[in-house]
């Protein structure tokens, strides 16, 4: 599972300027989290049509528009969380200590169903730490949860 | 060398192949999983009966393949035989098919130099199948009647949804293309359709975020051999074009013919199935015996509207400031709350801004703002909430089409009616199954005969569609309606035919079981009375719906002007009795009045309302 998070962090750190480089918006480890989904190209042709615009995607890669996770996305899915409004998800989440996104984070790191509980509660206990300022990114919060989870007895074996 | 070869063992066997086995083959042609695998029209729709829907020369091994599924069999045995056959990357359902059918069991991994393909089914290992029918969305074209996908879990392990994927299949437009250009090419066919694979939690951000849709979710009973030929048969239809129409091939026909594949032998393609709307394919699932259970996936809106009703008038007014001031907690209004009160609180105000802001962007006092309230969500105890109870599931609602007969009186002259409604739902019909407050009308006809007179046409209309969407402290939307087609009106000295297309803008509102309204209204008209030949018009119209003890009331009153000084009102009040889930009994009485109309006219009428379908 360190692949995993290796992954995450290195994205986390490489993505941050290509962000908003073409075909980089609205996707990657470095979307600030609490942007909401404007960028979200799919949506508007998503809104007219109940479709794709275009570029219909097949599996390899996420399928959002310039969203390209395809390798996390081999690594358990934990790259989902890289495609913008999700981690704001497991945000609201976090504040309230339960919630989908937060449990399909940790069904995406690996961590077995009796230690889901504890997970969540260290992940609520810590929401300060983990979004500790409106500009923070996916990639930072992805990166915080992983030292937490190194310094929690039970959590370590999953990073 | 390496590319002949196989050629040359192919061109070897064939012979033996076709000659020994001819007469099988022509059988195997006519296997249910042959033709589910080549998507061969059985009968459901009208355009090409025998051939396939693919339009794609790509998905074909012989030229003519799309018309003779025999000859693609044959083709295809050819191609797939050579055990290192690339074709066996691209078809390994039809692999499967032939290699089982014709007994190639010889060899042990016959996918094992499919890379691409390898890597694909390991990341869609898939072991749960569900239906999800986003439900209806009035205000895009192509969504309201809902839409449908599937959904594939990678296990039976509740609360991973978010990692499971969709199976889409849309019309692929080009971003530039308008929303009414897309209903002509809809509906006359000009799009390619293609099949896609998402993340399912994008599709929850579209549907239960963007667009305020309830998600209904049908977990299927595939085995996992069935589900693996569905997997397996999916990979083939990449990038492939099918004819997308809106009507009959649109997105709730091509599911069924991929769960066809998963399990053949299904009537469900073979009766008509001509403008597929997605709860009957919910209906067709169930009748093919192919649902395990349901789950209902609430939108963010009735999530909101869900703890709002949890606070009481004044806090909802301290959540509503907190939006705009999350400094605020720290007064002593705030600080007097139950630490769970302002829990909930900051939980709906942060899920107002989220709401409110959803197709816009973020400025930093807004991200400020946000992360504030979630501060103040985290720092305090999360109180018990009732759970979101489900509605009825739209397959239990009425049927969609409707025939009704009718009595009445208009003054002093009694008249018979006959009505039929193609499709789907008025705002006064049983509404179990259906959004309160929304109705879509499609084609709808109504003939009347007075005493002593020939049956003449009253109304047809082409189209009526009613949103209403009620506001309060938190949603603003904003209610519309659109009605066009023929219908008797006075002009002129009496009764004419005319013509019109008519919309505007709303308001609504919910109080209790009530949902008061009022619409401004544009109106163009043509009648043989009047000149020009379209005469526009302008007015208003008010009204309440009442929903109690499972019947339905309506009440309205309006008035239209138009531009040569005539103008026209009508007030109405309707009782709907639904008698069983596909009967309904009623009553409407109304006056209608206009320009030096000598006291108006006074019409009632009882009906007998029957849906089927």
């Amino acid at each position: 599972m360190k692949k995993v998070f290796f992954a995450a962090a290195l994205l986390g750190a490489s993505v941050t300027a290509q962000a908003n480089a073409p075909g980089g918006p609205g996707c990657g480890w470095g979307n600030m989290i609490f942007d909401g989904q404007s960028g979200l190209p799919a949506h508007l042709s998503a809104t007219i049509v109940d479709g794709t615009s275009g570029n219909a995607t097949f599996g390899m890669t996420s399928g959002t528009n310039g969203c390209d996770t395809s390798v996390p996305l081999a690594y358990h899915g934990s790259g989902l969380f890289a495609m913008q409004g999700m981690m704001e998800e497991v945000a609201q989440d976090t504040a309230v200590g339960d919630g989908e996104a937060l449990t399909a984070l940790s069904v995406s790191m690996g961590i077995a169903p009796e230690d889901r509980g504890h997970f969540k509660q260290v992940m609520h206990a810590n929401f300060s730490e983990l979004f500790s300022g409106e500009e923070v990114t996916a990639g930072e919060v992805m990166q915080k949860i992983t030292e937490l989870m190194e310094q929690d007895e039970k959590l370590a074996t999953y990073v | 060398m390496r590319a002949v070869l196989p050629v040359l063992i192919a061109v070897l066997l064939m012979p033996t192949v076709s000659f020994a086995d001819a007469p099988d083959l022509k059988e195997l042609a006519e296997h249910p999983r042959w033709k589910a695998l080549l998507h061969v029209n059985q009968g459901a729709t009208t355009r090409g009966r025998g051939h396939s829907y693919v339009e794609d020369e790509a998905f074909f091994l012989h030229p003519r393949g799309k018309y003779r599924p025999e000859q693609e069999l044959r083709a295809s045995i050819k191609a797939l035989r050579p055990p290192d056959s690339p074709e066996r990357c691209r078809f390994p359902a039809r692999y499967r098919f032939l290699a089982e059918s014709l007994g190639w069991d010889s060899e042990r991994e016959p996918l094992a130099h499919c890379d691409e393909y390898q890597q694909w089914r390991e990341m869609i290992p898939g072991s749960r199948v569900v239906m999800v029918f986003p439900a209806a969305y009035l205000n895009s074209p192509s969504s309201m009647f809902g839409h449908t996908l599937l959904r594939i879990d990678s296990d039976d392990d509740d609360g991973s949804e978010w990692l499971s994927w969709a199976i889409n299949f849309a019309a692929q437009v080009r971003p530039d293309d308008n929303s009414l250009f897309y209903i002509y090419r809809g509906l006359a066919g000009g799009y390619p359709g293609q099949f896609s694979i998402v993340p399912y939690a994008q599709k929850i951000q579209e549907y239960g975020h963007l667009e305020n849709r309830d998600i209904w979710e049908y977990r299927l009973n595939l085995e996992p051999e069935e589900t693996r030929w569905l997997l397996e048969h999916l990979w083939e239809l990449q990038d492939i074009n099918f004819d997308y129409y809106f009507f009959d091939e649109n997105c709730s026909f091509r599911l069924l013919e991929l769960l066809e594949v998963a399990r053949p032998g299904n009537d469900f393609l073979k009766g008509w199935r001509f403008a597929e709307i997605p709860v009957n394919t919910v209906r067709a699932l169930y009748d093919a015996d192919m649902v395990a259970g349901w789950r209902y996936r609430p939108s963010k809106a009735v999530e909101l509207r869900h703890r709002l009703e949890q606070l009481d008038v004044p806090e909802q007014k301290l959540a509503r400031r907190l939006a705009d001031d999350p400094a605020l907690a720290e007064t002593a209004e705030y600080r007097a709350l139950e630490p769970e009160t302002l829990h909930l609180a900051a939980s709906v105000a942060y899920q107002y801004l989220r709401h409110h802001h959803r197709r816009h962007d973020i400025d930093a006092d807004m991200r400020q703002r946000n992360l504030a309230l979630l501060h103040i969500v985290n720092e305090n105890p999360a109180p018990e909430l009732p759970e979101i109870k489900s509605p009825v599931p739209p397959e239990q609602g009425h049927g969609t089409k409707m025939v009704a007969a009718t009595g009445g009186a208009r003054e002093d002259t009694g008249f018979g009616e006959a009505q039929f409604r193609w499709t789907f739902h008025d705002w006064l019909d049983r509404d179990a199954g259906f959004f309160r407050g929304a109705g879509i009308e499609g084609l709808n006809l109504r003939i009347r005969q007075y005493e002593r007179h020939r049956p003449r046409l009253e109304q047809l209309d082409v189209v009526r569609i009613r949103s209403l969407a009620p506001r309060d402290r938190f949603l603003k939307p904003v209610s519309w309606f659109v009605h066009g087609g023929l219908e008797r009106r006075q002009a002129g000295e009496r009764r004419r035919l005319v013509r019109q297309l008519q919309g505007g803008p709303g308001l609504a509102w919910r109080l209790g079981n009530a949902k008061p309204h009022v619409f401004a209204v544009a109106r163009m008209e043509n009648n043989s009375a009047w000149e020009p030949l379209v005469r526009a018009g302008g007015g208003v119209r008010a009204g309440v719906l009442y929903y109690a003890g499972g019947f339905q009331w309506g009440a309205g009153t309006g008035g239209v002007y138009f531009s040569n000084d005539e103008y026209r009102h009508q007030s109405d009040l309707t009782l709907n009795v639904p008698l069983a889930r596909n009967h309904a009994l009623r009553a409407k009485v109304l006056h209608q009045g206009w320009r030096d109309d000598d006291g108006g006219e006074t019409e009632f009428r009882l009906s007998w309302r029957y849906f089927f379908d």
